[in-house]
C-alpha cells in the first residue's frame, strides 16, 4: 500500500499544482490519501460501477473500491475534473481510490482500459 | 535474349549503378525471388551461377536485369539514372503492410501480384493504417509519429500517396493521440464509398469515429457513437460497426450531426467473431467469420443492413477433428464470383492467431464448398484480387514472404520474399469492373 499512497499523494500534489498555475479549476476536485469514513461508496463488480450515477453535496467524497480480481480506475477526461485529465490509480481486488467534490455541477467517468464501463457524480 | 559470354568489370560497374539508381528511387526491386518454381527454393547464389544458361521464361528478375543492361551496354548505350515511376495501379497491385511487431518505425511494399516485382515502398510511423481507393486513384495511410523516435510529441496525421509518383499529395494532422493503437485490423480504418473521407477509430478515452475530409484536406471532426468496432462504409455518409452488445450500429454523419440507430442483436455472447472479416466497399457485403468457422453475411446499404442466413466454413467432421480458422487477415471475399475465402487448420481452441495452411472456398450464397487449397506454407495473411481471374494472396509473417496462388486451382505460381520484419496487412484496388 505503501506506492499507492505515495502515489495518490503525488498526483493529489500535481492536480493543485495545475489549478494553483490556471486558477479556472481550484480544487474543484480533491483526490484524497485516505477514504473519509463518511464517503459515499460506489463499489466495482462484474466490469461496472455498481451504482452507475450517485447524487451527492459539494464537500462530499467518493470512494471507488474494486470488488473483482479484474483492475478498475476511474477515468474522468480533461475538462471534467480539472483542465487536465484526472486518471485514477488502477485498483486491484479490494483497493479503494477517494476524491472530494467542491463544486456544483456533473462529472462524468470512465475506466481507462474499458471505455464502455461509464459512471456520473452529481454534485448538488 | 543476348548474353555477354564473360561479364566484364564494366559490365558490373554499371549493373551496380542501375540497382542503386532503382533502390534509391523505390526500394528494393531486387528484393523477390520472382517466377521460381513452387517446389524449388533454391539459395539466390546458386541461381546467378546459372543465368547465362537459363531460358529467357524461367529467368528471374534479377537475372532479366542483368541481361538488359548487358544488352544496352554491348550497344553502347549510357547509363541515365532517373527516378522511376510505378506503372498505373491495376487490380492485381497488392500492398502489403509490415507492423514490424510494433516497431517505431513500418513499412509498406507494393507489388506486382501478376509479375511478383515490389514496385516501390511506403514509410509509416507506429501502427499506421493502410487504405486504398478502389478505383486506383490514390492510397492513404493513418500514421502516428514522435518527437524522438519512441518518445516525445506525439503526432497522429493521415497521408494519402500518388499512386504513380508514391509522393504525398496530402499531409493532414489529426487531434492529439486520437489514433488507436492496436495490431492492425484492416476494417479499423476505411474510406467512405465516395473516397472523400477517411475514417479513423479512436478506442480512449470513449469510442469516436474520426473524420478525414480528403477532399478539404483537413481533419473535420469526432463522431460520438456507442461501444463498438470497426468500420464499414456503405455510402458518402453512412457507415456501420459491430457493438458490443452483438448489434451492429448504423451510423449517419451527414449535415454535421451523427444519427444512430442499432439492428437487431445477431450472434450470441458466445459467438466470437473475429478481428479480421472481409467487407467489399463496393458491393456493401461483409463476411464474418467466427472462432469456429461460422460466417455471418451483412448486405450493407445506406438505408440498412440485411443478414443473411448464417452457414459453417468447417463441416462437423473436420470440427470434430479441431480444424478451426486461423492467423491474422484469414477472410477474403472475392465480389464478382461471390466467394469467401478462410484460412483454416488443425489447432487447439486458443492458438486462433498462429499461421494456418488451407484455405477453404465457399460459394458465399449456398455456403457450398468449392475447394479446400493447401498452401505449403504457414500462411498468416490472405486476399484476393478482384479481377475475373483473382490471384490469392497468401502473406505469411514469420517467412516475410507474400506467396502468391491461382485462386481457382490453388497452384503457387510465384512469391515476394524479404517484406519487412513481420507483414500482415494485404490490400488491393477493386477496380477490374
Ligand atoms: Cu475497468
Amino acid at each position: 500500500m505503501t506506492f499507492l499512497t505515495k502515489a495518490r499523494t503525488l498526483m493529489a500534489a500535481t492536480a493543485m499544482a495545475l489549478t494553483a498555475a490556471t486558477g479556472a479549476f481550484a480544487d474543484k476536485v480533491e483526490v484524497l490519501d485516505t477514504a473519509p469514513e463518511d464517503a459515499v461508496v460506489v463499489n466495482i463488480d462484474q466490469l461496472k460501477y455498481e451504482t452507475p450515477e450517485i447524487t451527492i453535496k459539494a464537500g462530499d467524497a467518493v470512494t471507488w473500491t474494486n470488488q473483482e480480481v479484474m483492475p478498475h480506475n476511474v477515468h474522468f477526461t480533461a475538462g471534467v475534473a480539472a483542465e487536465a485529465e484526472l486518471r485514477g490509480t488502477m485498483l486491484k481486488k479490494g483497493e479503494s481510490w477517494s476524491a472530494r467534490f467542491n463544486e456544483p455541477g456533473t462529472y462524468d467517468y470512465h475506466c481507462t482500459p474499458h471505455p464502455f464501463m461509464r459512471g456520473k457524480v452529481i454534485v448538488e | 535474349m543476348a548474353y555477354p559470354p564473360k561479364p566484364t568489370p564494366k559490365y558490373l560497374l554499371l549493373l551496380t549503378t542501375c540497382l542503386i539508381g532503382s533502390g534509391l528511387a523505390l526500394g528494393p526491386s531486387w528484393a523477390q525471388t520472382a517466377e521460381e518454381p513452387a517446389e524449388e527454393s533454391q539459395p539466390a547464389e546458386a541461381e546467378a551461377g546459372e543465368a547465362a544458361q537459363t531460358p529467357a521464361e524461367e529467368m528471374t528478375e534479377g537475372q532479366r536485369a542483368a541481361a538488359e543492361a548487358a544488352e544496352k551496354l554491348a550497344a553502347g548505350e549510357d547509363d541515365e539514372p532517373v527516378i522511376l515511376d510505378a506503372p498505373a495501379p491495376d487490380a492485381r497491385r497488392v500492398y502489403i503492410q509490415d507492423p514490424a511487431h510494433f516497431a517505431a518505425v513500418t513499412q509498406q511494399y507494393v507489388v506486382d501480384g501478376s509479375t511478383g516485382r515490389v514496385l516501390g515502398m511506403t514509410d509509416g510511423g507506429f501502427l499506421p493504417h493502410p487504405v486504398a481507393a478502389e478505383d486506383g486513384s490514390f492510397f492513404a495511410q493513418a500514421s502516428t509519429v514522435f518527437e524522438r523516435i519512441a518518445r516525445g510529441k506525439r503526432t497522429d496525421y493521415v497521408e494519402v500517396f500518388d499512386p504513380v509518383t508514391f509522393q504525398p499529395t496530402a499531409d493532414i494532422e489529426l487531434p492529439e493521440a486520437s489514433r488507436f493503437l492496436v495490431g492492425t485490423y484492416q476494417w479499423m480504418n476505411a474510406l467512405t464509398t465516395d473516397n472523400k473521407y477517411l475514417l479513423f477509430y479512436q478506442f480512449s478515452p470513449a469510442p469516436a469515429v474520426g473524420l478525414v475530409n480528403l477532399e478539404a484536406g483537413e481533419f473535420e471532426r469526432m463522431v460520438d457513437v456507442p461501444d463498438c468496432y470497426h468500420i464499414f462504409p456503405a455510402s458518402p455518409t453512412v457507415f456501420y460497426m459491430n457493438c458490443r452488445d452483438g448489434s451492429l450500429a448504423r451510423v449517419d454523419f451527414a449535415d454535421g450531426e451523427a444519427e444512430v440507430t442499432n439492428t437487431e442483436v445477431f450472434h450470441a455472447e458466445n459467438e466470437l467473431l473475429i478481428n479480421h472479416p472481409a467487407f467489399s466497399l463496393r458491393s456493401g457485403r461483409l463476411v464474418w467469420p467466427t472462432y469456429t468457422g461460422k460466417i455471418f453475411q451483412m448486405d450493407l446499404t445506406e438505408d440498412q443492413a440485411s443478414f443473411r442466413e448464417p452457414f459453417e466454413a468447417l463441416t462437423e467432421e473436420e470440427r470434430a477433428d479441431d480444424w478451426r480458422p486461423g492467423g491474422w487477415q484469414q477472410t477474403a471475399y472475392h465480389r464478382q464470383s461471390n466467394r469467401i475465402f478462410l484460412l483454416v487448420d488443425q489447432r487447439d481452441e486458443w492458438r486462433h492467431k498462429t499461421a494456418s495452411r488451407f484455405v477453404v472456398v465457399m460459394n458465399a450464397e449456398t455456403g457450398e464448398r468449392l475447394a479446400k487449397l493447401e498452401m505449403g506454407h504457414e500462411i498468416d495473411s490472405i486476399n484476393v484480387s478482384q479481377d475475373a481471374e483473382p490471384l490469392l494472396y497468401g502473406l505469411s509473417a514469420g517467412d516475410k514472404t507474400l506467396y502468391i496462388y491461382d485462386a481457382e486451382s490453388g497452384e503457387e505460381l510465384r512469391s515476394v520474399d524479404q517484406l519487412g520484419h513481420g507483414p500482415q496487412i494485404i490490400t488491393t484496388h477493386d477496380m477490374d469492373s
